[in-house]
């Protein structure tokens, strides 16, 4: 074993201890006590976060990929500076003050977090979708029209199915950081789990702090496993192979 | 069967890339479209399958005239090689080559059997690289792929671009003589963009040279080495023309005409050279300072020689006179 993989091991083990230490304090202390005692509660908290959290995202996704596709299209390619800046924008832009802006338009309530949460997630999913589809080997486009394909066959048979990776990846990350900001919807009135982090804050308590922050990481950690699962099936075997030879060759 | 007619290509601010060309390509015929960077060589190939559009001229492909067919059913009927492969990284290599005959709906077992004939063609056995992926094979063997591709639907008009040019000159060497041995079974009419002088005159049946657009000449390798158009064509081949046409014979044709005397057997220290062999590198031998004598063995194995490096003389002044 190289001293490289040794550091790896330990950073693992200092990690795992670091979390086996929080548990046992967090429980030892009692500090899911809210959770534990008001089940109701957190599940019609939990309810509303994964509703903003679905709604936002999907609606993000359904105008990400497509307009992400059309900006690669030659016809359309001149504006692809205008719509990845508008995006930018939305990411640069503090995500509390998102929040606030769409409190402006729709006052407090549960659209108005989902309007900020849509706006928030739309970039990462844009820009991994242009740059997987971008990164498409040209010369692959080029057979591919030579033998006759159409303009349709290629994207589904040859640009999609290589793009997947980037495109897959960029989702996960727009709705990793979706779940992780949603917390802050209920600045706005949009309720979530984000109610009991801030009354603990207000409160200095650390039972509704607690009851509130280790679910919202759990679900932020098992849904970005979980896109890793969805990534090793929707990326076609060969292009995954062939990323896995680049790396260990590197 | 591929004809141009007063074929042209202008892009915008008059910059004419193809001027007036009219060439034909007849059945089963290579032909290699030659020329310096920026001649337009393949640019004229892509205007076969419309990958460019022309502005001026009509290009038949047997016999239909390429702007009256759907674009792309027509592509499909027009095998097409690219330098850089193209091959698809998500797709195995049987569905890479099955590519145009699934498009065209060929059945299962129609494929299968097609793609064991390609595979056992192109030298790679099917069972062994139909489940692999482009990117576990050499060079080499992915420009075979691209090769066993474009002929998958068995289309009569093959378009090549530089197939073999991103190969390194060993294995270039080697895929040129398995393409060539094909393509003497197969007989297709091919079009081949090169820009290496060597690869036109071992590949071809004719050249079309090209420069700025025009045809410089457009004849057997032979002629072109030995009685160059104009200048251009002069310069392009070079000053070592009349060794580069020796690749152009055998030892076969110099046995045919006036063969060296039939000799004893030679030395273990000598060279021997078969029919097949090219007189290029039969004189290549002559020249080695190391070699002692050089031989010559026809098909029933009789040995002719030792040759000398004027009898080659001689036999190429005949071939320039009669050429």
């Amino acid at each position: 074993m190289n001293s490289k993989a040794v550091i790896a091991w330990v950073v693992k083990i200092a990690f795992w201890a670091l979390i086996v230490l929080f548990f046992w304090w967090t429980i030892s202390n009692n500090m899911f006590s809210q959770l534990l005692e008001n089940p109701d509660q957190f599940f019609g908290l939990l309810g509303r976060h994964l509703q903003i959290v679905l709604i936002s995202s999907t609606l993000a996704l359904l105008t990400a990929v497509p307009a992400g596709i059309l900006l690669t299209r030659p016809k359309y390619r001149k504006y692809e500076w205008l719509l990845v800046n508008t995006a930018n924008l939305g990411q640069t832009i503090p995500s509390i003050a998102i929040l606030a802006l769409a409190m402006g338009f729709l006052g407090i309530g549960i659209q108005a977090a989902i309007l900020a949460l849509y706006v928030y997630s739309l970039l990462p999913i844009l820009q991994n979708t242009i740059a997987g589809l971008k990164s498409v080997n040209p010369s692959a486009k080029d057979a591919a029209l030579g033998m006759g394909m159409t303009p349709k066959q290629i994207l589904w048979k040859i640009e999609l199915p290589m793009a997947a990776s980037s495109m897959i990846a960029g989702i996960r990350t727009a709705i990793v950081l979706n779940i992780g900001t949603t917390a802050l919807a209920y600045l706005i009135g949009g309720g979530g789990l984000g109610v009991w982090i801030f009354t603990g804050i207000q409160l200095f308590d650390n039972t509704y702090l607690i009851s509130g922050a280790v679910p919202v990481t759990l679900l932020a950690v098992s849904v970005d496993q979980l896109f890793r699962l969805l990534q090793f099936f929707l990326v076609p075997k060969g292009i995954r192979l062939a990323q896995k030879a680049a790396i260990q060759s590197a | 069967m591929i004809e141009f007619k007063n074929v042209s290509k202008v892009y915008p601010g008059d910059i004419k890339a193809i001027d007036d060309v009219s060439i034909t390509v007849e059945h089963g015929e290579f032909v290699v479209l030659l020329g310096p960077s920026g001649c337009g060589k393949t640019t004229l190939l892509r205007m076969v399958n419309q990958l460019e559009e022309l502005t001026e001229g009509e290009i038949a492909v047997e016999g239909n005239n390429i702007q009256e067919l759907n674009k792309f059913e027509m592509r499909r009927n027009i095998g097409y090689v690219i330098q850089s492969n193209g091959l698809f990284p998500n797709m195995t290599i049987e569905d890479n080559v099955m590519v145009v005959p699934s498009m065209l709906g060929w059945t299962k077992e129609e494929k299968a059997e097609r793609f064991a004939y390609l595979m056992n063609l192109i030298g790679m056995p099917p069972e062994q690289y139909g489940e692999s992926f482009p990117h576990e094979l050499s060079g080499g063997q992915q420009q075979r792929i691209g090769v066993a591709r474009a002929l998958a639907a068995d289309p009569p008009v093959m378009l090549m671009d530089e197939p073999f040019g991103a190969l390194d000159p060993i294995i270039r060497s080697r895929i040129q003589e398995e393409f060539l041995e094909i393509q003497r079974s197969l007989k297709k009419t091919i079009l081949f963009v090169s820009h290496d002088i060597d690869e036109a005159i071992k590949l071809a049946d004719k050249i079309v040279l090209l420069k700025d657009g025009k045809v410089q000449q457009f004849d057997k390798p032979a002629e072109l080495l030995n009685q160059p158009a104009n200048e251009f064509v002069a310069e392009f081949v070079g000053e070592d023309s009349v060794l580069k046409s020796l690749s152009l014979y055998t030892v076969k044709d110099l046995l045919e005409g006036a063969p060296p005397t039939e000799g004893a057997a030679p030395d273990a220290s000598d060279a021997i050279f078969e029919e097949t062999a090219s007189l290029r590198s039969v004189l290549s031998a002559l020249l080695t300072p190391s070699q002692k004598n050089v031989w010559l063995k026809n098909n029933e194995g009789r040995i002719f020689g030792p040759v000398s490096a004027a009898q080659i003389e001689s036999f190429v002044h005949r071939m320039t006179v009669t050429a």
